[in-house]
């Protein structure tokens, strides 16, 4: 454990969780003084029914004083300024005053984009791009995950998409903290295999950099730990069996003490490398983050050895750990999130991505071909993560690690560029 | 007991030696930052990024100091002086307190550590903001001795990444255009 000499944590968003935890959104309305929340979601959500559970939860409250104002169902995978804006609309048009944000990390960040415009005013959500340009409190939000793995629920961060110049867009400030989290496990359990391994992984990673990253200190370190532990012992159980409740419970809890962690001490070069691949080549987050995580590990080793050594425990438990030699944990670890990425590959039947050469959409085409890699490294050097990193990246540093993940094989560490020990953190 | 409304006012003190120190050191900073746009190719590609109506306020709050650096009519990039009013600016980039950037600008205290640890803080474009990071680094590496700017960033370019003729070339025309 490493204590800073200065550092501050937040994280004031009111958890609900348990198998029946919808039930609480109304009161919890109430309590926030909204009567009139607008849904938003999208068609994989509302498709697999879960929206009527969360109505139905709302409705059937008892004392139930709110009623859904209106429902937006067609938030996209890679959700844009200009839905922001269509969302934005409807909330005015029906009279709402509250947010329940039901879907993944992109439904919940157009939720918090959506949030900043009907509270502060106007159709320009670029005005409030970057770090705190957001400065008063917004309307009330629920957030209510349907993966287990963006932790926005629990985070100060949205990223939404600007397709007219290929980047991604974060908005940070502590005003973007839902008011509620509401983890409920009927709410993942239609979630396909692919998915729930791909965000898993996103939660893991979250929590990984977290312990390992710049801006750790003891609050974050406690909660990643824990997300480890919840989401490795897990989410190969979930992906076999589905419909187990109580690994889908474990799961969403792991993911919002990832997003606890993370967004208190930031995250580094595979969420650096992660958004460019998103922005330039349309790659879903968790995807990018399952493929990068062992080489983000593997590049800052030679500065975070005794870190990353101390996640073998939570990944492979205290018999692992224990058998393992101290000055091979470290290795050990990396060589762990591989074997669960390759188990996560044969349990989804190839569908869980473990390099990037093999990930392709619907249609069958390759998404990252060779020759995006440098548009990818050059997005990548404009991504404000890469401060937190322990290690500096340039340009052909990017390269390197980009062409040993769209290839498959283990980073050649001879050819990481090791920076002095005079940044201390 | 005295009423808290009663007990005089504690106003942090001025630390006035701290002060002057940053004061300078914005200073020099800011006009470096003029300088090696002209100079250095890698900081020239850093700038061509950067919006047209960028205009940066590096500051310490509450009370400054200040140093604004923006680009100019014909995209060029300047040094504005010390005071912010009356400009445009596009991004702050903010210091927690005097003590901070104090450490901050003796390198006893990267900016990256200063950023971890919520002592630097960024209102504005993130991209921009990196950018303006990379070039405090690399005036760091231009301005400073090796023992020194080891201190100040992460990792000190090799000849690979910096070769000693652009080093040196950049490093003469900064120091030059820095007190010209």
């Amino acid at each position: 454990m490493i204590l800073p000499e200065y550092y501050e944590f937040c994280c004031r968003v009111k958890t609900v969780a348990g198998h029946r935890a919808l039930e609480k959104i109304s009161p919890e309305l109430v309590r926030m003084n909204a009567k009139k929340p607008m849904i938003i979601t999208d068609k994989g959500v509302a498709g697999a029914g879960l929206i009527k559970i969360v109505s139905s939860a709302i409705s059937s409250s008892k004392g139930g004083k709110t009623s859904v104002g209106a429902v937006y169902d067609n938030v996209p995978p890679d959700s844009d300024l200009k839905i922001v804006q269509e969302v934005a609309k409807l909330y005015r048009s029906k009279d709402c005053d509250s947010i329940i944000a039901v879907g993944g990390g992109s439904v919940l960040d157009t939720a918090k984009g959506v949030n900043i415009l009907v509270s502060l005013g106007g159709d320009d959500l670029m005005q409030y791009a970057g770090s705190g340009a957001v400065k008063k409190k917004l309307k009330p939000m629920i957030a209510v995950p349907t993966t287990s793995g963006t932790g926005s629920e629990m985070t100060l961060v949205a990223v939404i998409a600007d397709h007219e110049r290929n980047v991604k867009l974060p908005f940070v400030s502590y005003f973007l903290l839902p008011d509620v989290a509401v983890l409920d496990s009927r709410m993942t359990r239609t979630l396909p295999p692919a998915l729930t391994t791909s965000t898993a992984i996103d939660a893991l990673t979250h929590a990984c950099e977290a312990y390992t990253c710049m801006a750790k200190n003891p609050v974050s370190d406690s909660t990643a730990l824990e997300a480890i532990r919840l989401i490795a012992g897990n989410v190969l159980n979930v992906v076999k069996k589905p419909g187990d409740l109580e690994g889908r419970l474990a799961l969403a809890n792991g993911s919002a003490l990832a997003g606890m962690a993370f967004s208190n001490s930031m995250v580094g070069l595979v969420h650096m490398l992660g958004h460019a691949t998103g922005g330039a080549c349309g790659v879903p987050h968790g995807v990018c983050m399952s493929i990068y995580l062992p080489y983000g590990l593997e590049y800052n080793l030679h500065k975070t050895s005794h870190l990353t050594a101390e996640l073998l425990l939570p990944l492979a438990g205290p018999e692992v750990y224990a058998a393992t030699p101290k000055a091979e944990r470290a290795t050990k670890a990396i060589a762990v999130i591989r074997k669960l990425n390759q188990d996560l590959h044969e349990a989804t039947q190839g569908r869980h991505a473990r390099f990037l050469k093999e990930v392709i959409d619907r249609d069958g085409k390759q998404m990252v071909p060779k020759d995006a890699l440098p548009t990818i490294a050059n997005t990548a050097m404009g991504d404000a993560t890469q401060f937190y990193n322990p290690e500096d990246l340039d340009f052909n540093d990017c390269m390197m690690v980009l062409e040993h993940a769209w290839e498959g094989i283990p980073l050649d560490l001879k050819k990481v560029k090791k920076g002095g020990k005079g940044i201390k953190f | 007991m005295m009423h808290y409304n009663k007990y005089p006012e504690i106003k942090p003190g001025l630390k006035l030696l701290k002060r002057m120190y940053v004061v300078t050191m914005l200073f020099v900073f800011g006009r470096a930052f003029q300088a090696v746009s002209r100079v250095d190719r890698g900081a020239k590609e850093v700038f061509a990024k950067m919006p047209d109506d960028f205009v940066l306020d590096f500051c310490v709050v509450p009370n400054g100091p200040h140093m604004v650096v923006g680009k100019d009519e014909k995209g060029r990039i300047k040094y504005m002086g010390w005071n912010p009013a009356g400009k445009k600016v596009t991004i702050y980039m903010k210091i927690k307190n005097m003590d901070a950037a104090f450490r901050m600008l003796t390198f006893q205290e990267s900016s990256c550590t200063a950023t971890s640890r919520d002592r630097l803080i960024v209102d504005g474009d993130l991209p921009t903001a990196c950018g303006v990071l990379h070039i405090m680094d690399l005036l760091e590496v231009l301005l400073l001795p090796k023992f020194l700017a080891k201190l100040g960033v992460k990792r000190y370019p090799k000849w690979s990444q910096l070769s000693p003729v652009r080093k040196w070339t950049s490093r003469l025309l900064t120091y030059v255009r820095l007190v010209a």
